[in-house]
């Protein structure tokens, strides 16, 4: 089969500017859409699933593996295992053991009138407060100190990931060292800003473990990670997960559930399950509307030369041939908005910041986001051409030929 | 405005070289035999006829003219002589192919090579230069980029107007529109051409220069040709004239009647 020439579908672009503005922006809007939910799901998908070592192991209290925030252990915890768990990594004698305190407070920024604790200015937001050690540092290799020191145990010092300005609402320049944050009725003092690339840990504020056990009054920790070496089998050193489990399993009077950080996080990532589904039905009900606004205009289009089908037809072109100009013309437009808003999204919306119940994370436009958006950009301009296409081309090539 | 000699020009050869180029054996009979042709359509509750039993033959290299009133059935005849519509009776058999035993793609490839078709309209793709009008119907043939371009640079040269190669239809007059018509009509080198009242949106200065310049081709190609027309100064052209009403033949004129041949049963250019 002969199909028409290219130049015939691009030409065909410019015979209504405007048709071809409401085509090129539908798409760019439909695409751009579709960028962001897939940046979005991707962003939490990869926060949650980077969040946590390969490593690592969590032991909780028995009965709440499935939120750090509930879970209360015995302080300690950390000691024994440190003194119990063969296969613990060290480094120069420290073993990589990290007790925790994790919890949700109501945050807000200090100033003037706010200075006093208790004194609320700005509604305060939620955010994951973190008690740790020194051992955090070397459990989280993520975690990296970006500017400032690390708090100091007693001082009301507080280190802020790079993503707790978007979890408070706040602009980044109101969490800079030397500012004041209020929560658990105390003003703390940021002294430092950390960054854990794409984590959902970089959403979190850190202070010293018995500062925030002291204000937030429990004699419990969180939760104790701990980093393994991996287990040799020539050498019979390091340990694997068994290890830790059968260590709580011989200490019932602990009640310790022992999960590996990955797992942890991988059961919060399905806990948002949900949440990814309604942004792909959002992003799907309004790519729906988009397309039935693309058949439209692709009608309108097409259907003002009828009688131009017709000739083609009558020279001997084939309706096949002619279908595929015109999807090729339907796809150049919705493919050029695809393009355009693979670019703004690239530009504009990777890595930008989005508030969830967990903290926050950034929109990821990675590869395979833009090849999706790319994708539906392709497969617009043929679902939005092939319909309003084979009308045009249904009538007889007679009737057509004397189509106004 | 000066025309080329066709006769000298690469490409275009008169029948029946051009008819032996299709592939098809040539018939020693008419060119176009209808028997019986009729055609029939359903529209909301009724049934309309604009073409029943129609017999008539067609040589190759004749000229002839449909005249008749609107609704007559004129340009359904000529649509079915040029494969764009299909009879619902009856026999259209052109140089020995019965075209109702064609396919739809066969019949769009028959099409490519036995046609061509000058519209009232002109019908020209307004984003496409007259060069690039031209050259549709090439793009449907087996020849190297150098063949076409010979052959369409021949082409407007016959209708002269090879000047204006690069003109979109917007920036021709309407004869010369048709000129590029024409010349995408014979560009493919045809058997039969087509026209459905081809002057009719045409002053008649121009409508004379346009059929004029059919006439001509017809005669230096060889090609068959027929015309739907009102304007009995375009069918004065023709070497016959065919009178239509209400889907029937009455009238031939411009030709020998065969003696005992049937009101409905014509036979032009004595093939037959």
């Amino acid at each position: 089969m002969r199909m028409l020439p290219f130049q015939y579908a691009v030409r065909n672009l410019g015979r209504s500017p405007t048709r071809l503005v409401l085509a090129i922006s539908g798409s760019w809007f439909v695409v751009l859409l579709i960028l962001v939910a897939g940046g979005f799901v991707r962003g939490m998908m990869q926060a949650l699933g980077a969040t946590g070592s390969e490593d690592n192991v969590i032991l909780l209290g028995a009965g709440s593996e499935d939120s750090v925030e509930r879970s209360e252990i015995l302080a300690s915890v950390p000691g024994i295992l440190a003194a119990s768990v063969p296969g613990i990594r060290t480094r120069a004698g420290v073993p990589y053991v990290s007790p925790e305190v994790h919890v949700m407070l109501p945050v807000m920024t200090a100033g003037p009138g706010r200075e006093t604790p208790g004194v609320a200015g700005a509604p305060p937001r939620q955010a994951l407060v973190r008690g740790v050690t020194h051992g955090a540092t070397l459990v989280h290799d993520s975690v990296v100190l970006v500017e400032g020191r690390w708090p100091r145990t007693g001082e009301d010092e507080v280190l802020v990931g790079r993503m707790a300005p978007t979890v408070l609402g706040i602009a980044s320049e109101e969490l800079a060292v030397g500012k004041s944050l209020v929560f658990g009725e105390t003003a703390w003092t940021i002294v430092g800003t950390f960054a854990a690339p794409g984590t959902a840990v970089e959403a979190e504020l850190w202070v010293p473990i018995t500062d925030l056990t002291t204000v937030t009054k429990r004699e419990t920790i969180s939760c104790v990670v701990l980093t393994l070496d991996p287990y040799d089998q020539d050498t019979g050193e390091g340990a694997e997960l068994a290890d830790v489990d059968a260590f709580a399993k011989t200490r019932p009077d602990l009640e310790l559930a022992v999960i590996p950080e990955r797992a942890y996080y991988g059961k919060l990532s399905e806990f948002f399950g949900p949440v990814r589904f309604v942004v792909w039905v959002t992003a799907g009900l309004i790519a729906t509307g988009g397309l039935f606004g693309g058949l439209t205009t692709m009608y309108a289009a097409f259907a003002s030369r009828i009688r131009e089908l017709g000739t083609l037809q009558s020279l001997g072109y084939r309706r096949m041939a002619l279908l595929f100009s015109m999807i090729q013309e339907s796809t150049l437009a919705t493919a050029t908005g695809g393009l355009l808003a693979c670019i703004v999204a690239i530009m504009f919306c990777d890595g930008l910041a989005v508030r969830f119940s967990m903290g926050a994370f950034g929109l990821v436009i990675d590869q395979r986001v833009v090849s999706l958006g790319l994708l539906s950009g392709l497969l617009l301009g043929v679902v939005g051409a092939v319909p309003p296409a084979i009308r045009c081309l249904r009538p007889a090539i007679a009737v057509a030929l004397k189509a106004v | 405005m000066s025309h080329a000699d066709t006769r000298a020009m690469p490409g275009f050869r008169a029948e029946p070289e051009a008819i032996e180029r299709t592939g098809t054996p040539p018939s020693s009979g008419p060119l176009i035999q209808c028997r019986r042709l009729s055609k029939s359509y359903v529209k909301g509750d009724n049934l309309i006829t604009p073409l029943r039993d129609l017999d008539l033959d067609v040589s190759a290299g004749d000229f002839l003219a449909l005249m008749g009133p609107s609704g007559s059935g004129k340009t359904t005849l000529l649509n079915l002589i040029a494969g764009i519509d299909r009879a619902s009776g009856g026999q259209l058999i052109i140089n020995g192919i019965d075209l109702s035993t064609l396919s739809r793609g066969q019949l769009a490839d028959w099409r490519t090579t036995h046609v061509g078709y000058v519209f009232q309209l002109y019908n020209l793709v307004p984003v496409l230069t007259a060069y690039e009008n031209v050259e549709l119907p090439l793009l449907l043939h087996r020849m190297s980029a150098r063949e076409r371009h010979e052959r369409v640079r021949t082409a407007l040269e016959l209708v002269g107007i090879a000047d204006r190669h690069d003109h979109y239809p917007r920036q021709l007059s309407g004869g010369q529109e048709q000129r590029v018509a024409i010349a995408r009509a014979i560009v493919a080198d045809p058997m039969i051409i087509v026209g459905d009242e081809p002057t009719g949106d045409l002053d008649e200065e121009s409508a004379r220069a346009v059929m004029d310049l059919m006439t001509r081709l017809c005669a230096d190609l060889g090609k068959t040709l027929i015309l739907v027309t009102h304007d009995a100064r375009c069918a004065a052209y023709a070497k016959r004239t065919l009178h239509l009403e209400k889907g029937r033949l009455i009238e031939l004129s411009g030709v020998r009647r065969e003696e005992g041949a049937s009101a409905n049963h014509a036979s032009a250019g004595g093939a037959t």
